[in-house]
């Protein structure tokens, strides 16, 4: 289970799609695993670092409320785009910084994954892939 | 807490501590006893896997995630039997006489460093590669630099028997890497010198290593028992790398005597730039760094070189978010990638300290020359990019996501300045340098030339955190030239240090 309050967990997952569209492409297992990889990353982190990312995730779906007038979740995909390119050159270096550790923690959990590798043509040589099999199938990371 | 008791303990075994224990393990046939201390583990072919992700988390401290305290640069530190040399690229430059000079360090000639690094080059196997194992990712920028009238040269590099798996900052699955983990420290071993892996040493206290030692996650077991240790030794050289061997020295109460511990951090800021190919091109397979470029140089304080990186880390270094970003992934083996380390100056302020755990703390400020280094760097990059043939490319920094390469005489409009901003832009750091600079006085630095820590006898330090400034060009082969004087001066202080 990742490390947040459920609210903000379901909120994170949902908001995954939206920094990596091909999020919404993975499979139940890929989910598990997208899941998985992101709540090993947040338990290693102290505890500080998930606080930060707890309170940065209710900016971006709250603070919407003053600039649009609706929250995150109810605006459409052009201003969700909008808001969240505001975040990325925010005129404060660690909201910027946050905002690079939101995108960077949902990168790690979708092109994490040795199975999407093969959707992105990368394939690398592993000792297992030289004997025949496929590396990116033997066991989650 | 038990007991260990050794003549000379050398902690970490990096470029740093790897040299130190081969150039002083014949001591060991005088009765001489040496211990390597070194926090990580020693893998085997089995757990080199190339999975970007559980690879990380085996070699990098923190999984290659630890970062300055306002968020804007990731530094990334090798964690093995073997330490960094693990996971460089093997690129193999001697440093320049200039930098030598530059840093003014009394006692420290460049014509000794320069010998001692043309040693190391031959020990680990340094050469050029065959035009074989060249890519397409490097030879598209060989052209490209051609193309544009740009100085561009091979890297030495230190393999032997490359495979071409692209993999080497995972670790080489094929043990092509002439690393500390591959050279020296089999040297060392073969001598009596004994390797305790995966234990950390907390702090060092008047000839005392406090120690820990952990049951393995991976890798081989430790030799010793996991619990608290107390090594006692005469000698302590402290081989940490640029980010721990400060803190450890800092948590060990040191600071208060030695006012310039931790200062005059230097980073090499890197940027990781991409451009997209009209057709798969030959990338992740074959040495990822074989070229580099030092035209700007001197007129901009940058250097370029070729990279491959791997999916998540590539996705990382890009900006923006969205159906473009998904877009430039899908087109993965399509990528030329271009690295480039821009050249920091050594301030006070740029610091390690140490958090109330005792762990590690980065305080860097970006300079606006560095900033201007990096903006420039883009715009070189992308006529690289352009000159080999991509149809387009991205820059941090661009005004859009892609910029195509009928735009390329655009590029100053498309790529502003004010869009370089720390925190927006994915700044990393793979060379961390300083926190214990070489000098003359306690007051402004913490070692003499020869790695002897002001003020306290039998301690030395021995890796890149000895640089009083950034060396400019890819600093390993220098830290094994400084870390093989400090054996020297080791070997000739024993007698007296060892009787005490």
């Amino acid at each position: 289970m990742i490390p947040l309050s459920p609210r903000r967990a379901r909120f994170l997952v949902s908001l995954a799609p939206t920094i990596a569209p091909d999020v919404a492409t993975l499979d139940t297992a890929g989910r598990a695993r997208f899941e998985s990889i992101v709540t090993r990353a947040l338990d290693e982190r102290p505890a500080q670092v998930r606080r930060q990312l707890g309170l940065l995730l209710d900016l971006v779906r709250f603070a919407p409320l003053l600039r649009y007038g609706r929250p995150f979740a109810r605006l459409d995909a052009h201003r969700q785009a909008a808001w969240l390119r505001w975040l990325e050159g925010a005129p404060i270096v660690r909201l910027r910084a946050g905002f690079w550790g939101l995108k960077t923690l949902v990168y790690m959990g979708y092109y994490g994954q040795p199975h999407v590798w093969g959707s992105l043509g990368y394939r690398p040589f592993s000792r297992a892939s030289s004997s025949g099999r496929d590396p990116g199938a033997e066991r989650d990371v | 807490m038990r007991n260990e008791t050794y003549d000379i303990v050398i902690i970490g075994s990096g470029a740093g501590g790897g040299t130190v224990a081969a150039a002083l393990a014949p001591l060991c046939a005088d009765g001489v006893r040496m211990a390597v201390l070194e926090w990580g583990a020693k893998l085997g072919p089995e757990d080199l896997t190339g999975r970007e992700l559980e690879m990380a988390r085996k070699l990098y401290v923190d999984g290659g995630a630890v970062l300055t305290r306002d968020g804007a640069i990731t530094l990334a530190a090798g964690r093995a039997y073997g330490g960094s040399t693990v996971v460089y690229t093997g690129t193999s430059l001697p440093i320049p006489e200039r930098v030598i000079e530059r840093w003014s360090v009394p006692g420290l000639e460049w014509s000794d460093i320069d010998q001692r690094c043309r040693k190391y080059l031959a020990e680990n196997n340094a050469h050029l590669l065959s035009e074989e194992l060249i890519n397409d990712n490097n030879r598209l920028f060989r052209e490209g630099c051609e193309r544009l009238g740009y100085r561009v040269a091979p890297f030495p590099i230190n393999t032997h028997g490359c495979l071409g798996s692209g993999l080497c900052n995972l670790g080489c699955p094929n043990g092509a890497k002439r690393g500390t983990h591959v050279v020296q420290l089999p040297q060392a071993e073969a001598h009596g010198v004994e390797v305790i892996t995966h234990c950390r040493v907390t702090s060092i206290d008047d000839r005392i290593c406090r120690a820990v030692v952990t049951p393995p996650e991976h890798g081989e077991a430790s030799r010793w028992e996991p619990g608290e240790y107390a090594v006692h030794a005469r000698i302590v050289i402290v081989c940490a790398g640029a980010l721990h061997t400060p803190a450890l020295l800092l948590r060990s109460g040191l600071g208060s005597k030695l006012p310039a511990l931790g200062r005059y951090l230097t980073l090499h800021p890197a940027l990781i730039l991409v451009g997209e190919h009209d057709r798969p091109i030959a990338n992740f397979r074959g040495h990822p760094k074989s070229y580099w470029s030092d035209q700007f140089l001197d007129s901009h304080g940058f250097v370029l070189e070729t990279c491959m990186y791997f999916p998540f880390t590539t996705a990382k270094n890009l900006i923006g978010f969205g159906e473009e970003h998904a877009e430039l992934m899908r087109g993965f083996e399509r990528l030329q990638m271009i690295l480039v380390l821009a050249n920091d100056p050594a301030r006070a302020e740029n610091r390690v300290t140490v958090d109330r755990d005792g762990h590690p703390v980065v305080d860097y400020t970006l300079t606006e020359g560095v900033l201007d280094a990096l903006h420039a760097s883009m715009k070189e990059a992308a006529r690289i990019f352009f000159a080999a043939g991509a149809r387009r490319i991205h820059a941090p920094a661009g005004v859009t996501f892609f910029i195509e390469a009928r735009d390329e005489e655009r590029l100053d409009e498309l790529i502003p300045r004010s869009n370089v901003l720390p925190g927006r832009i994915s700044i990393t750091s793979a060379h961390i340098m300083g926190g214990c600079r070489m000098g003359r006085e306690a007051a402004t630095s913490v070692t003499d030339a020869w790695g002897r820590v002001h003020g306290f006898d039998g301690l030395f330090v021995a890796d890149a955190s000895l640089f009083p400034r950034c060396s400019e060009v890819n600093p390993y082969v220098t830290v094994m030239a400084l870390a093989d004087r400090v054996a020297e001066r080791v070997r000739s202080d024993a007698r007296e240090l060892l009787s005490r």
